[in-house]
């Protein structure tokens, strides 16, 4: 089975995700995620495409940790945490997070938590390309 | 020596994505960061985080050890 917390360059599928989160424990009720993609539009111009660049040690440190502290937090029953480091087109998968809990309500504000924190705190910096050049993305809630 | 690191829009302001500096006793990250500073201003005007071996760091008064990793960063955008 893959890790529960990687940075990859090739796509990810959501099934595998959710049924490698399954298999930890079948108390599991509520399973909550975030698929986060590329967007063709972006601060009022077009995005031909999404270039990404990570510190990746401290990244995927950063990501375990972040897992680990949702579990604690939510005390859900697993979780799991992917993030693409490549360039993409629109409509292509950038992150995935799935937080598996014995409830919907903690799985639900895992989910959220994971996320938000994952920009806080998870040195990842996205480049925007477009057809009047390119810019490194201020973050935004 | 001093592992300095950049990455991301940061390297584009310091036209360089690794620099050795020479360690010296008593050295803190806020000695460093402002020599940098000095040397890359563009750069420091969008450094806002700094991470010393992989780990957070926020108080800037800590002193470095020789051979530490340290890394310069703009604010994240990944997800």
């Amino acid at each position: 089975m893959k890790d529960a917390v990687r940075i990859q360059e090739e796509d990810f599928s959501q099934d595998e995700e959710i049924t490698a989160l399954k298999t930890s424990s079948q108390r599991m009720g509520g399973i909550a995620t975030f698929l986060g993609c590329a967007r063709d539009f972006s601060e009022g111009r077009e995005v031909s495409r999404i270039s990404f660049e990570a510190y990746g040690s401290m990244a995927l440190s950063e990501m375990k940790q972040l897992r680990l502290d949702a579990i604690e937090k939510f005390k859900l029953l697993d979780a799991r945490i992917v993030h693409r480091i490549c360039t993409v087109t629109a409509g292509d998968n950038i992150v995935f997070i799935a937080a598996g809990a014995e409830h919907r309500a903690p799985a639900l504000e895992a989910c959220r938590y994971m996320i938000d924190e994952l920009k806080e705190r998870v040195p990842i910096w996205k480049k925007e390309i477009t057809p009047e050049g390119d810019a490194w993305v201020s973050p935004h809630p | 020596m001093i592992n300095v690191l950049f990455f991301g829009p940061v390297v584009e302001r310091t036209g360089s994505a690794a620099l050795k500096i020479e360690f010296m006793p008593g050295m803190t990250l806020q000695i460093l960061r402002d020599e940098l500073a000095e040397k890359y201003p563009r750069a420091f005007e969008i450094v806002s985080l700094a991470a010393v071996n992989g780990q957070h760091v926020r108080d800037f008064s800590i002193p470095l050890i020789d051979n530490s990793e340290v890394t310069f960063m703009a604010k994240f955008s990944g997800g």
